[in-house]
């Protein structure tokens, strides 16, 4: 509930309406390990051929072959491959302050991930730069374990 | 990972992760239109508006501003009083599944009141002080009314409906004798 003035006349009210769905998923063989990597500061990815693809998929995505659970340990650091800025962060975003949004190539993979970066500003974002994973303390096997990456050799 | 009364726990130790929680959730802003703010100021005085078309002599209860049938706009001049007494013409009894959100767990009626002259129809509304096997079709009812310093109207908008239980919390039977069915079978909804 929120009240707008326009002017100094006419009262404005809204109303705010939230639509919840909460849902349970099982992650299958693959995000489970990747997820049961990341509660253990670990980033695995899966060999596909001479590949590796990070995040992990189930079946190959050039020919459609199922995988085998083969993982290989990768980063943690890694490379932007591409990014945007997020100006004005809302509730939602994993970071509550201007950030990156990057695609990531950690080392050792051959696939880039999405998440985010803090680099402060975004002055010192660009492509090619070095991130490092900023691990959260309590995590709990999901993407978000690690809060975000940050630029390799100095904090934001 | 979730318990059996679906509590989300957190993964300890080495076990594998094998599920996740996701909460999908939209959030919808809307500035309230002015026939709703005036079927709000009315409902803290304990009374119902309406809108009336001049054409097809419909009541749209809460008021929407427009006749959708005849495409026109409707304003403070087609507004009308209702009455806060009327007829429950159908109803529902839902039996309460336990689902993420759900804050009842007995069975209880939603129903279908059709409200005296000049008319107004209000779904969805519960049905107090009797029985739910008791309730039926037919059954005479009058507004309850919450108590003039606990009305709040302030979740009331353009979206709401009838959904009016800060303010009125239902009908409740008035002990006159049942109505016929063809008294309102054309307005049943
Ligand atoms: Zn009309």
């Amino acid at each position: 509930m929120q009240c707008v003035l326009l002017g100094a006349v006419t009262e404005l009210r809204a109303t705010t309406h939230t639509i919840e769905f909460p849902y349970t998923r099982t992650l299958g063989p693959v995000i489970g390990s990747f997820f049961t990597g990341l509660r253990d500061r670990r980033i695995l990815g899966i060999r596909a051929g001479d590949r590796v693809l990070v995040p992990p998929l189930e079946y190959d995505p050039e020919t459609g072959d199922a995988l085998k659970p083969d993982f290989v340990e990768v980063g943690p650091a890694g490379t932007v491959t591409s990014w945007s800025w997020v100006t004005k962060p809302t509730r939602k975003h994993p970071l509550d302050r201007p950030f990156g949004f990057a695609l990531i190539r950690l080392d050792g993979a051959d696939t880039a991930m999405v998440h985010a970066v803090d680099a402060g500003s975004i002055d010192r974002m660009q492509t090619g730069m070095r991130v490092t994973p900023r691990w959260r303390d309590e995590r709990k096997g999901r993407i978000d374990d690690i809060e975000c990456f940050v630029p390799e050799g100095g904090a934001a | 990972m979730t318990d059996t009364a679906g509590n989300a726990t957190t993964t300890s130790g080495d076990e594998p992760v094998t599920m996740m929680e996701y909460f999908m959730q939209l959030e919808y802003s809307d500035v309230v239109s002015a026939p709703v703010m005036r079927f709000r100021d009315a409902l803290m005085d304990a009374r119902l508006i309406a809108q009336q078309c001049p054409k097809c002599k419909l009541v749209y209860v809460p008021p929407k501003g427009y006749c959708p049938i005849d495409t026109v706009e409707l304003d403070e001049r087609n507004e009308i009083q209702l009455a806060d007494r009327g007829v429950v013409t159908n109803y529902t009894v839902v039996t309460p599944v336990q689902y993420y959100g759900q804050k009842e767990t007995e069975p209880f009626v939603r129903a279908s009141i059709l409200l005296d002259p000049p008319g107004g129809m209000l779904i969805l509304q519960d049905v107090l002080d009797i029985p739910v096997a008791e309730v039926r079709a037919g059954m005479r009812v009058e507004a309850v009314w919450a108590p003039k310093g606990e009305r709040d109207v302030d979740e009331i908008g353009n979206r709401s409906g009838s959904a009016l239980e800060g303010s009125l919390r239902g009908f409740r039977p008035t002990g006159e004798p049942d109505m016929p069915a063809e008294a309102f079978s054309d307005k049943v909804w």
